[in-house]
């Protein structure tokens, strides 16, 4: 008969814990750079009843623009604004480095800019002063 | 003056887990993590933990500290005022105390096969300019202390992950003009274990004793198997 | 040691990443100023409702440039930061073990097609 032997525990394989994330900052700020797109796609739900409402005619129209005015669709589209800067922060600093093609000061600068030029268009567009 | 360090004693004949085990140090100015943990062995000589050189070139002594990927050689007490805790890299299976099986990370580093591949034979030495030695030599000085691996939640999600040091290396002697191993190393990059294995969190990059950047070099890769990708869809 | 032989398999996630790049791009360079000129300056009255008023915002998106400004702001705001997102979930679900498999991925994906193609016929 063979005794079975009393085995010893071995080498240890750690476990990762769901909320791996939480233990450092780092891994937190990655976590709310992944995050961004929640509030982004609020912004885009937002637009989407906007073309819906637009297909629809004039008065549709009118009860989205009421829509968006009210206090809580600003705020939540506060947030999402919040997000995009933090996205394009984030974004901005990482592209230098996955396609190196100019100093990166220079793409960061040179990125916000960008983003600097759309936003006075899109403003300048909609606001009717171009 | 004295200093608490509490290390990550596990026993693998004893042991379910890992616990945590306090001892008193003399510090100064110059006292390294690593220093540290000798004294520790001349208190407890059964305290096991991996070393070598004492100058962050041989990769051996790599630890958590504080749960943050550092070398023990070129990690001082002196900035850490409060305590300091020590524990085996994290995402490795632990031996004993301090000591991981590093087999997983030796198999990814040789996946990718980490060495020049050149038919031509040729007495004749193979020239470089520093304009092309430039375009690797940042991701030449990895000293393979498996760091990078610690900090990756993407290798501890998924041990298959060939992981910032491999991914780096392939990397390296792809861009290396001496080079024609390039299509020999793609496949093992292209897979989803390859580059795409990675979600740019950096945290490698931050650990890195080296100042290698890890992440750099996998999103560069992804650019290159993307690449790779498109020339692939027009081949028969 | 066991020998590999058979080289493993491509992924197909160029795709996804080359969609989630581009998405990404928009989502920094055109969705903040979208933001600001059709959520937050609005709201402040700094840009009227007679600006927003239902002609003149039929004409930029249906008619101008014979109708590729709508589609190039549906395309920059809507689909490509949709599959942006698409994408930063189905890697957040897998981060925090959630998913990041196939339903996952089809879920994530399948879904920013499905709604991009319906923004794209409300521009139709």
């Amino acid at each position: 008969m063979v005794v079975k032997k009393k085995s010893a525990p071995g080498p240890y394989q750690p476990v990762m814990a769901r909320t791996w994330w939480l233990q450092h900052r780092y891994f937190q700020m990655y976590m709310l750079r992944e995050a961004t797109v929640l509030p982004l796609l609020f912004f885009i739900g937002c637009l989407l009843y906007g073309l819906y409402c637009l297909n629809l005619g004039e008065v549709q129209w009118q009860h989205w623009l009421a829509f968006m005015a009210q206090p809580w669709v600003v705020l939540l589209n506060l947030l999402a604004f919040i997000a995009s800067l933090f996205h394009a922060k984030t974004f901005f600093e990482l592209f230098p480095r996955v396609m190196p093609l100019a100093r990166p000061g220079l793409m960061i600068a040179g990125q916000w800019l960008a983003t600097l030029l759309v936003a006075t268009g899109l403003v300048l567009l909609l606001g009717g002063w171009l | 003056m004295s200093k608490t360090i509490n290390i990550a004693r596990y026993n693998p004949e004893q042991d379910s887990q890992p616990q945590l085990q306090a001892f008193q140090v003399d510090s100064d100015h110059s006292t390294s993590v690593l220093d540290a943990l000798l004294q520790v062995q001349q208190q407890d000589p059964s305290l096991g933990f991996r070393w070598s050189c004492r100058m962050a070139i041989c990769g051996s002594c790599g630890v958590m500290v504080n749960g943050i990927p550092k070398l023990g050689c070129k990690t001082f007490l002196r900035d850490y005022p409060d305590e300091v805790t020590v524990s085996a890299l994290a995402h490795f299976v632990v031996e004993k105390d301090l000591i991981v099986d590093m087999q997983p990370f030796l198999a990814h580093l040789s996946a990718v096969k980490p060495y020049l591949i050149n038919d031509q034979q040729n007495a004749e030495p193979h020239r470089q300019t520093p304009a092309q030695l430039a375009k690797y030599q940042q991701f030449a000085n990895c000293i393979n202390c498996g760091l990078c691996y610690s900090a990756c939640p993407q290798f501890g999600l998924n041990p298959e992950f060939l992981g910032p040091a491999a991914i780096t290396l392939a990397q390296r002697y792809n861009l290396d003009s001496r080079d024609q191993g390039k299509a020999a190393r793609m496949p093992e990059l292209n897979s989803k274990n390859g580059v795409w294995g990675c979600t740019f969190v950096g945290f490698c990059s931050e650990v890195c004793p080296k100042k290698v950047d890890p992440a750099a070099a996998i999103n560069q890769g992804k650019v290159a198997s993307a690449g790779d990708f498109i020339i692939s869809m027009f081949k028969p | 040691m066991i020998q590999k032989n058979a080289p493993p398999k491509r992924s197909d996630e160029p795709v996804w990443w080359a969609l989630f790049s581009a998405g990404g791009v928009c989502f920094a360079v055109v969705v903040p100023g979208a933001i600001l000129a059709l959520a937050l300056l609005p709201a402040l009255g700094v840009i009227t409702a007679d600006s927003l008023s239902y002609p003149r915002i039929s004409e930029l998106l249906y008619q101008s440039l014979w109708g590729l400004a709508g589609l190039a702001f549906v395309g920059s705001v809507i689909c490509l930061p949709l599959f942006h997102a698409a994408h930063r979930i189905h890697h957040g679900l897998h981060d925090l073990q959630l998913g990041g498999g196939l339903l996952s991925k089809v879920l994530c994906y399948g879904s920013a097609a499905v709604i991009s193609l319906l923004a794209l016929y409300l521009i139709s």
